[in-house]
């Protein structure tokens, strides 16, 4: 318990670091800071703490440590809708465009993945991967065809936290930030029946667990939390592969815990990343590269160590 | 005497071979096969009269409108070898940088291959001289080239005369994406008489920070990112910009990006469309 208490005030001091100096390093006024800067840094916690939780709800619902958000194929689909309407002309669209590209692959995917009326993990699973692999084929293809817009093509499939919100697009965003915590915390409370889950489909159902429904329910709302940060960051990836492996370093049982965990240090590690991204060199970096870079690293480290 | 005639006779066929060799090897020079991969050279060879010889281009490469009637080998990006290869061109004329590959290639297999990349403004009479003498259309190339270095000259000294606004140029919004002096675009905005707010660049076209933009205070801005002047003016902290407070924000239909982004006898036309514009400014 005392270590606990110990992580929370490292963890919360972490946190104020980096968000200092991501506000304020250089020379801002007040207005930069708010209308730019703090706009950023929401929708990098966000897009963060999103990834890292569903990394974790997907591990343990797929029974694969390999299993990471974009593993059932909707950022794929996502991201093919942001990058069509980007190349086609409609690049104030492109969030709409993932959105609507996360939805068409949730059918395809959801229906792929139930055969008479049961559905099945790794038939899920398989269904994403497919589904996916699908969607990156189109992605090549319009990257082969719409070569000038390679920018556009790149921003969405390394990460763009920079996305530039017009007034109204922030407050749809904001909406869009309030539905995904309700989304975030519905999440939290299923964290019990995913850990009986894990035991199996059987020994679940012995101890009064729909497991159908549950495993449709969690497919549908991190589906959809997948489908908004894609639309808006991008495909940033290994936070929410291996920020919920790290956090079982310190939290090994217990997904209420290691869920809440996962979504802060998600949030703090690519807030930590971005800040990087950003000032490293003269050019932004892609954050997706510096998310490998620093964790990689640090993933070794404490394989090693433990 | 039958033997001396004989003679006479054979060295007149002969000679009159050769002349007829010569004659029809000047012919294939001026009926030239011609493929164009870069809408850049495709107008300036347009523009020298020498459309006729084109026998294959890139979707790209439409204008002017008589271009439209020539074969397509494929788009910039993704050219159709075969097509090329078949139709036998004497020349193929390609661009830098994403044709790089494309002309090394064709170089490969025997085709006559021109790489021509204009970075700089003052490369524009340059290549069409060099276009001119490669299609055997020196006369007109020079007296196009002359024409564009004195236009260029009056464009300049004209632009020194105005104070230079200070101008950002928006080519990408997601993710934010702007020109540099070293590129062609940024070249042509120096010359008519803006300031760049962005002199340097890592790169010709590289990623910017809106922080950047903000802290930089443009007179002007030229957008070609598709957005509209409700959403620039509606961006989160962009109200701070004096363009955006006088709403002096010019589009595509303001100002065709071809006449600016690109090396060709229309580029005087978008000189002093920009130059108008950046006068415009200082009235006010």
């Amino acid at each position: 318990m005392k270590k606990e208490y110990w992580l929370i005030i490292f963890l919360v001091l972490l946190f104020l670091g980096i968000a200092t100096l991501y506000l304020f390093v250089g020379n801002v006024s007040k207005e930069i800071v708010m209308q730019i800067r703090l706009p950023r840094m929401i929708l990098t916690l966000f897009t963060g703490m999103t990834l890292a939780g569903i990394g974790s709800v997907y591990q343990l619902m797929l029974v694969n440590p390999l299993a990471e958000p974009y593993i059932l194929g909707i950022s794929s689909g996502s991201a093919f809708g942001a990058i069509l309407f980007g190349v086609l002309g409609l690049s104030l669209l492109m969030p709409v465009g993932g959105f609507i590209g996360a939805v068409l692959t949730l059918i395809i995917v959801w229906r792929l993945a139930q055969k008479k009326g049961s559905f099945d993990r790794s038939r899920l699973l398989i269904a994403g991967v497919i589904v996916g692999m699908f969607f990156s084929a189109g992605i090549s293809l319009i990257m082969y065809l719409f070569q000038k817009d390679t920018m556009i093509i790149l921003g969405t499939l390394m990460g763009n936290l920079g996305h530039i919100f017009t007034q109204g697009e922030w407050h749809f965003f904001l909406l869009l930030l309030g539905i995904s915590v309700i989304i975030l915390v519905r999440l939290y409370f299923r964290s019990t029946a995913l850990d009986i889950m894990s035991g199996g489909d059987i020994y679940a159902g012995t101890v009064g667990i729909d497991v159908q429904k549950v495993r449709k329910e969690l497919f549908l709302l991190t589906s959809l939390l997948v489908g908004i940060t894609v639309s808006y960051a991008g495909i940033i990836g290994f936070v929410g592969l291996i920020i919920p492996h790290i956090v079982r370093f310190f939290i090994p049982s217990g997904q209420r815990k290691i869920f809440l965990y996962s979504l802060i240090s998600g949030s703090i590690f690519l807030l930590g990343c971005d800040l990087i991204a950003k000032n490293i060199t003269v050019i932004e970096l892609p954050v997706g590269v510096i998310t490998s870079a620093i964790g990689c690293p640090f993933f070794i480290w404490l394989l090693l160590k433990k | 005497m039958m033997k001396i005639s004989n003679l006479y006779i054979w060295t007149l066929v002969l000679l009159l071979v050769v002349m007829l060799s010569c004659s029809k090897q000047e012919q294939v020079s001026s009926g030239q096969k011609i493929v164009v991969l870069s809408p850049e050279i495709a107008e300036i060879i347009a523009s020298l009269g020498a459309t006729e010889h084109l026998v294959g281009r890139t979707s790209e490469c439409d204008y002017p409108p008589q271009l439209l009637q020539v074969p397509v080998v494929g788009n910039f990006g993704a050219i159709n070898k075969e097509k090329v290869i078949a139709l036998k061109p004497d020349l193929v004329f390609t661009s830098a940088l994403e044709q790089d590959a494309i002309a090394q290639e064709l170089g490969k297999i025997g085709i006559r291959v021109h790489q021509i990349y204009p970075q700089k403004l003052d490369d524009l009479p340059v290549i069409i001289r060099q276009i001119g003498d490669l299609i055997g259309k020196e006369k007109e190339a020079e007296a196009l080239s002359d024409s564009i270095s004195i236009a260029i000259n009056q464009v300049r000294s004209a632009a020194q005369k105005i104070s230079h606004p200070k101008v950002y140029v928006e080519i990408y919004r997601n993710p934010l994406m702007s020109v540099s002096d070293e590129s062609f675009v940024g070249d042509v905005i120096e010359s008519a008489g803006g300031d760049n707010i962005f002199s340097k660049l890592e790169r010709d076209y590289a990623r910017i920070d809106p922080e950047d933009v903000i802290l930089a205070k443009p007179d002007i801005i030229i957008c070609y990112s598709q957005d509209t002047m409700a959403g620039i003016c509606s961006r989160k902290g962009w109200n701070l910009i004096p363009a955006v407070q006088n709403q002096r924000i010019y589009f595509e239909q303001d100002i065709d990006p071809d006449l600016i982004q690109q090396a060709t006898p229309r580029t005087v036309q978008g000189l002093w469309l920009l130059y108008d514009i950046f006068s415009q400014q200082m009235k006010k």
